[in-house]
């Protein structure tokens, strides 16, 4: 039986008339990775610290491995490691000193604390840059070191948000790699992010969030298939490619359109069956020569704007 | 959580805030060097005084031969420092800044008979008055002596019979004793370095307040509370953090003074209270400081003005006794004032003269670190 190690329910919190969460309402199984997706403002980040007992909700119970945060929160949060969007060290400590202090605040202390300092280091792979300055380090080093600090104490349940803003691509994807060894050596994760392409890489559970509710929820693959029951492909021609159009529009069940700014490029989308392709080749057989196909994977941004009619990025 | 995870955890955030402290190497400037060397100049251009048990400076201007028996008397009076000035212009020189407290001039022929001797002191001053005192003393008893060694003489006894009684004549001395309640001015080291001690104490603890503006702006605070930690715990680490630097800056002034100038602090027990009582407003300011400014820059550039300001109303650039009463009782609206009440009573009256700016201090301190906590806390909660 799954056990659930996090469960979020009815959360409500308002600043003054703005009703940034609006009942919302999760659970994450342990060893599971979940992604919160969702724009900015989409109340991500106040969710985020309702569940690790920053912020306290004005409704709703936040429960960590079966510990009430309102009622017991010293033994919820000894089980919960927090990453806050922004790096939240000090910059004139060095990175050891910068986890020593955190591992301290969760009762750390002698040679567990220095072993745990040592191990996380090595997780984010910065033990060479240890005792140095964390002003002196890379935007993405900071980052590492400020996920390291959430890990320190070895907690059950790892909440990382936004943990990727502002760092470049080889830094964004060592964090990423950072996360997936956690994930798959059994820690609970809760991501949130608006890059849907890391909550699709990292998480096996998804759950979209607009205006500070939970419009939609599932392994990703399951949401995308709800854009989409059918399929989707792009149809390189060669020739008349309106009389191209036109053949493979007449297909039952079929839409087509011409790229924008591929004039030769045909969109097919099919509303049913597998895989129409075959179908889609045949109607223009003789009516212009294809010189490329590929099948296009709804994403979970498309999932969003379908859901929501905004972009993850407004 | 138990009362040894919350000490575990206030050493954790006292130890991170020191090491940051100790790596300021600006705030170390004005920790470790400034103060002294304000200490330095400011003590010496006020006349280099320790305490106040200090003699009196008297400038002696002599002007011819024959007055050396009564330099010598004046130079033995316990209470008097003696300065041999080249001339009448710079005697008054002297005494117009300060360096001497009187000056007396004497003239061809002293020894020989009655003659007049100009005395030279500032209108007012309490010390010119002691010195007058001890000056006509002095001269009483040279003339005394003088005026019976003559009598002696023409009643036949021979000088080395006189020389002999006149040995075992002892002077007469007045002890002056400050009673408790009365003022009296302190200069050199024994102001400056009290003074400073007030003045840097307070504005290193507001300039300090910059680390704790960065500790809330970067979120540091914030995610702290996400720790198995009461709140209130994290609050007290950061209070007590800002205290024991507070601490560190006041005993390092009371510590190298009192061994390099050999200033008079008065009973040990007395300057710890009254420093601890002290160092509790400045760490409710800093905390103050650290709720309201939006960066570390503003907090630290608001310590100086602040403090420079407060601490000339205050007493700590001039002494407030040589002020107005309306300026007096206004310093005394602020801090510093009592502060140096206090200071300065210490080595005069002990403890009993410094219990009532002891008991004002306390109740600041109180009143301002729990305005400052709650405001600190809120602006924790608040920065998103």
């Amino acid at each position: 039986m799954l056990t659930a190690a996090l469960e979020c329910e009815g959360l409500v919190k308002r600043y003054g008339s703005l009703l940034a969460v609006d009942g919302l309402k999760f659970s994450v199984t342990e060893g599971e990775a979940y992604g919160l997706l969702g724009p900015n403002g989409s109340g991500k980040s106040t969710t985020i610290e309702m569940v690790v007992g920053v912020l306290i909700p004005d409704s709703g119970t936040v429960r960590v491995h079966g510990h009430e945060m309102a009622r017991h929160p010293l033994r919820a949060k000894r089980l919960v490691g927090y990453v806050p969007q922004e790096v939240a060290l000090y910059p004139d400590l060095t990175g050891r000193e910068n986890l020593r202090y955190f591992g301290r605040l969760f009762g750390l202390r002698g040679q567990r604390l220095r072993r745990r300092v040592a191990e996380v280091l090595d997780v984010v792979g910065l033990a060479d840059r240890a005792d140095e300055r964390l002003g002196t380090y890379s935007g993405g080093m900071q980052r590492r070191v400020n996920i390291a600090a959430g890990l320190v104490h070895e907690p059950k349940v790892l909440v990382l948000d936004e943990p990727t803003v502002g760092v470049d691509p080889q830094s964004r994807n060592a964090i990423l790699e950072s996360v997936e060894r956690l994930v798959a050596g059994g820690t609970t994760v809760l991501y949130t992010s608006h890059y849907m392409e890391e909550v699709e890489r990292v998480c096996d559970r998804v759950g979209i969030i607009d205006r500070g509710r939970i419009i939609a929820e599932g392994r990703p693959e399951e949401l995308m298939a709800t854009l989409s029951p059918g399929g989707r492909a792009e149809v390189e021609v060669d020739g008349d490619v309106q009389a191209a159009g036109v053949a493979v529009a007449a297909l039952p069940g079929v839409a087509v359109t011409v790229a924008d700014h591929r004039p030769r490029l045909l969109l097919v989308t099919w509303t049913e069956g597998a895989d129409r392709l075959p179908d889609v080749l045949q109607a223009l057989n003789g009516v212009a020569a294809v010189v490329r196909t590929a099948a296009v994977r709804p994403s979970l941004e498309e999932v969003f704007l379908h859901l929501t009619g905004t972009s993850l990025r407004d | 959580m138990s009362r040894l995870a919350a000490v575990h955890v206030l050493s954790a955030l006292v130890a991170a805030n020191l090491r940051r402290q100790g790596r300021d190497r600006i705030g170390l400037f004005f920790m470790v060097i400034l103060p002294f060397v304000i200490i330095v100049v400011v003590g010496l251009a006020l006349g280099g005084h320790a305490g106040d048990g200090q003699r009196l400076r008297l400038g002696l201007v002599v002007e011819g031969a024959g007055s050396g028996e009564l330099v010598a008397r004046f130079a033995e009076h316990p209470e008097l420092t003696v300065v041999r000035v080249a001339g009448v212009a710079e005697l008054r020189r002297q005494i117009g800044q300060g360096s001497l407290v009187a000056g007396l001039v004497l003239p061809e022929g002293v020894g020989d008979g009655a003659v007049r001797l100009p005395f030279y002191l500032v209108d007012g001053s309490g010390e010119a008055a002691v010195v007058r005192n001890n000056v006509h003393a002095v001269l009483g008893r040279y003339g005394a002596l003088a005026g019976a060694e003559r009598m002696a003489g023409r009643l036949g006894a021979s000088p080395a019979q006189v020389d002999l009684v006149v040995a075992r004549t002892d002077p007469i001395f007045s002890d002056v004793r400050v009673v408790p309640g009365a003022e009296t001015l302190r200069l050199g080291f024994a102001y400056t370095a009290p003074a400073n001690l007030v003045l840097f104490t307070f504005i290193n603890s507001a300039a300090v307040a910059g680390a704790l503006v960065e500790t809330r702006r970067l979120g540091i605070s914030r995610r702290s509370l996400a720790a198995p930690v009461r709140p209130w715990v994290l609050l007290a680490g950061e209070v007590l953090s800002r205290y024991v630097i507070a601490l560190l800056q006041a005993l390092l002034v009371v510590v190298v003074t009192a061994l390099l100038f050999g200033v008079e602090w008065g009973p040990p027990a007395g300057v710890l209270l009254v420093v601890a009582a002290f160092c509790l407003v400045s760490t409710g300011v800093a905390m103050l400081v650290g709720g309201l400014a939006g960066t570390g820059m503003q907090a630290a550039a608001l310590g100086p003005p602040i403090g420079i300001v407060l601490g000339m109303l205050g007493g700590c650039m001039w002494p407030l006794l040589i002020v107005p009463p309306l300026l007096r009782d206004a310093g005394h609206v602020f801090p510093h004032a009592w502060a140096m009440d206090a200071l300065l009573a210490l080595p005069q009256r002990g403890l009993d003269g410094a219990m009532t700016p002891v008991a004002v201090l306390l109740a600041m301190g109180v009143a301002v670190t729990a305005v400052s906590l709650h405001l600190f806390r809120r602006s924790v909660l608040r920065t998103r």
